[in-house]
């Protein structure tokens, strides 16, 4: 077994064209928001993993402004072009290898400088696809007009969609002002959609014992091409949390909380069934009805590429701390979190996290 | 370390201006199948994939790792950390591997820069847009400046950088990977064009495509194979700002502390105490003669203020280690995977399998990685001899 690996600083910040901070201030301030969470001291962390995209970023590696701002100086430092689930992967196998003791882990993305749709439209070839007008939507499209065939399903979908807003609007870490959303492809609609942002989320991760461990570690992978993807299951998410689930012991079924990455409402219901918290089909009823669904308000509460994993994980964190505030759960022990990446949720990171 | 890693498979397409023939997923692909055919596994051996594509301006392609993806349903993740990107990827496979989470990793890493009208005007856009960007500044006249600054403290002359990119492109002569092939004298370096003072065109790298992979296996994995083991390796990250490291107390611009830091703990989990007498191989990343030069001295080859001295040492055939056996980067500078080319290089010295450009005797090869503002530095020390 994994030397165990435990959470011991969080911090997320959401929020949109703060006109006063650089994109180095945001990422400074939440990054030492967690590592006074931690508590500890900066000499006593020796490893820093970080996740972004340049072309959020806006500069063309854009790590050598971002990393030093992110604790990086003098350290042993790595970026993913990835998701925030796949840094913590990466943070978490330095420390049970022990090439680490401590590490911070952080991830970010500015929605309000730089177009989400243009980034996602250039993810696709570009003579073969761009054309189309492909972009990561389509695939969401795709899946809901699925999803949305029955009349239960589109009734559940309205109820879902009430009750995330309703989430974000009391999660006082959720973007309050601001933001914005893309035009919906058919069938979505706005509500379906994420709520862009500026989000900098990060964890100060050990292997010293604390309140919170990460019981589970799982990723996988999907196809390229939307005509190789299965539509109604998402099955490299299946395989990422069946593999932390297994590691940890435990079955979606029975976890307290679930904080499901999806770009779109109906891929965070795909998500909540592909991780075994909802069964199949059943996983709109539960965003509408479960309070442990997506407790933060998903992508309502504020969205960005690379940072979305570790914002659910932090949620989670909180989760088990007792500390969420409006959206916490009672009596929270186990809590599993998902991160994707492009494109339109090629790979995945499942954490599973208990109270320790 | 815990859990030993070995390099059990090498794979490299050739390097050259551009691969107009293959597309970037088959050039991902190609180097895969080399490593993996090299290391006697296929694709479902492995447990990991990283693939390491640096800015993808370069490409101009946005994640275009993800049009290659392969082996769907495994762990695939992407690191982008400038020059280091290859030495980065090898080490997050290491990790996955050293921490028990995989006993097979596959590591790529692709340079689609051929696609780049011009390299440097996209590295023009790495530096900060307002206040640096307009100068202009690039990567070439960047290393200009430390070159100048090296002549002025320790007094390196052009014909140093002159002799040390003529030692590299004869060695290239050796490796038909190589992207510049060429014999050329320090007075052929020297009549070469001044692309920005002291540079001259053939002191620096050229613009190279191509990729690399690497098969990282655990100690069960590689039973019965002849590895080259990763016997330490570290990475540090710097300061962005080439002002604030003229004068501060840890090092000044051109003591590349970061190299320095990696070293001495790369060194430390290897063993070397005597880098001189313990490794007989080198590879730098080095895309220019003087950024050659700055590594000597953090690698503990000599003093800084020896290092034209040492230049002249290893000219005179002093035994010293072999410095850049393939030709290293001013001979083919595939930028995101340069720093996995130099490891390796270093793996197929380690395990007596580098052809025509064979060192005699190699225990113990180091490979370098160097990126972002020379900010970002690797070593991995690769040798025969498996870590306790």
């Amino acid at each position: 077994m994994p030397t165990p690996v435990y959470v011991e600083g969080a911090a997320v910040e959401i929020g949109f064209g703060d006109a006063s901070r650089n994109l180095s201030e945001l990422i400074f301030d939440t990054v030492r928001a967690s590592v006074d969470d931690s508590g500890r001291e900066m000499a006593e962390i020796d490893s820093v993993v970080l996740a972004a995209h340049d072309l959020v970023d806006g500069r063309s590696l854009s790590s050598m402004v971002t990393a030093p701002a992110a604790g990086a100086y003098l350290r042993d430092e790595i970026r993913y072009a990835d998701d925030g689930g796949a840094a913590l992967a990466g943070a978490m196998t330095r420390l049970e290898a022990g090439h680490a003791k401590r590490s911070i882990v952080a991830a970010w993305g500015r929605s309000s400088e730089h177009d989400p749709d243009a980034f996602s439209r250039a993810l696709f070839d570009p003579y073969m696809s761009r054309p189309l007008g492909l972009d990561e939507f389509v695939l969401s499209g795709m899946r809901a007009q699925l999803y949305l065939a029955t009349d239960e399903a589109r009734e559940a979908r309205a109820r879902a969609a009430r009750r995330r807003a309703e989430a974000a609007g009391a999660n006082p870490r959720a973007l309050k002002h601001g933001g914005f959303r893309s035009r919906p492809h058919y069938p979505l609609v706005v509500d379906d959609m994420p709520l862009w942002a500026d989000v900098v989320a990060s964890l100060v991760l050990s292997t010293e014992p604390t309140p919170i461990r990460v019981a589970g570690l799982g990723q996988s992978s999907e196809p390229y091409a939307f005509g190789d993807r299965p539509l109604r299951v998402i099955g490299g998410l299946r395989q990422a949390a069946d593999r932390a689930l297994d590691e940890a012991g435990l079955s979606g079924d029975r976890l307290d909380v679930a904080e499901v990455d999806g770009l779109t409402l109906i891929d965070e219901a795909l998500g909540l069934e592909a991780v075994g918290y909802a069964p199949p089909g059943a996983g709109l009823r539960r965003l509408a009805d479960d309070p442990g669904a997506n407790p933060s308000g998903g992508g309502a509460s504020g969205y960005s590429r690379a940072s979305m994993g570790l914002t659910r994980v932090v949620e989670g964190v909180l989760q088990l701390r007792g500390s969420a505030g409006a959206p916490q759960r009672p009596g929270v022990r186990s809590v599993l979190a998902s991160g994707s990446s492009t494109v339109a949720g090629q790979t995945h990171t499942v954490v599973v996290m208990v109270a320790a | 370390m815990s859990g030993p890693v070995g390099v059990i498979g090498v794979g490299q397409t050739a390097y050259k201006r551009a691969h107009t023939e293959l597309s970037s997923a088959d050039m991902i692909w190609a180097a895969a199948e080399l490593a993996l055919r090299d290391a006697d596994l296929d694709v479902s051996a492995v447990d990991v994939i990283v693939v390491g594509v640096a800015p993808d301006a370069l490409a101009g392609e946005n994640g275009v790792e993800k049009t290659a993806i392969f082996g769907a349903g495994k762990p695939y993740v992407r690191v982008n950390t400038g020059g280091v990107t290859g030495s980065s990827a090898t080490f997050a496979g290491a990790s996955y591997i050293a921490s028990g989470r995989a006993r097979v990793a596959l590591v790529i890493a692709l340079e689609r820069m051929g696609q780049a009208t011009t390299s440097q005007q996209v590295f023009n856009t790495i530096f900060d847009p307002v206040y640096e960007k307009d100068f202009p500044l690039t990567t070439i006249t960047m290393a200009a400046m430390r070159a100048s600054m090296l002549m002025r403290v320790y007094g390196y002359s052009e014909r140093d950088w002159a002799e040390i990119a003529s030692r590299n492109h004869r060695h290239a002569l050796k490796n038909p990977l190589a992207h510049i092939r060429r014999d050329l004298s320090p007075e052929d370096v020297l009549a070469s064009p001044l692309l920005a003072w002291p540079i001259h065109r053939y002191e620096a790298c050229p613009m190279s495509e191509g990729a690399c992979a690497l098969v990282l296996a655990s100690a069960d994995a590689a039973a019965g194979r002849d590895p080259a083991w990763i016997q330490g390796m570290a990475s540090t990250s710097d300061s962005y700002a080439m002002g604030d490291r003229f004068h501060r107390p840890e090092g000044t611009l051109v003591d590349l502390l970061s190299l320095q830091r990696s070293a001495t703990r790369a060194y430390a989990d290897a063993g070397v105490t005597d880098p001189r007498r313990q490794i007989q191989v080198v590879e730098l990343y080095s895309p220019f003669s003087s950024a050659e030069a700055m590594t000597y001295p953090a690698l503990g080859f000599c003093a800084a203020e020896d290092g034209p001295r040492f230049v002249q040492e290893q000219l005179s055939g002093a035994p010293l280690p072999v410095f850049n056996p393939s030709g290293g980067p001013q001979t083919a500078n595939p930028v995101s995977a340069t720093a996995m080319v130099r490891i390796a290089e270093c793996a197929l010295q380690v395990r007596g399998a580098a052809g025509e450009r064979q060192v005699d005797g190699v225990e113990r090869a180091v490979a370098t990685g160097q990126g972002g503002a020379t900010q970002f530095s690797t070593v991995c020390v690769l040798g025969a001899e498996r870590p306790a």
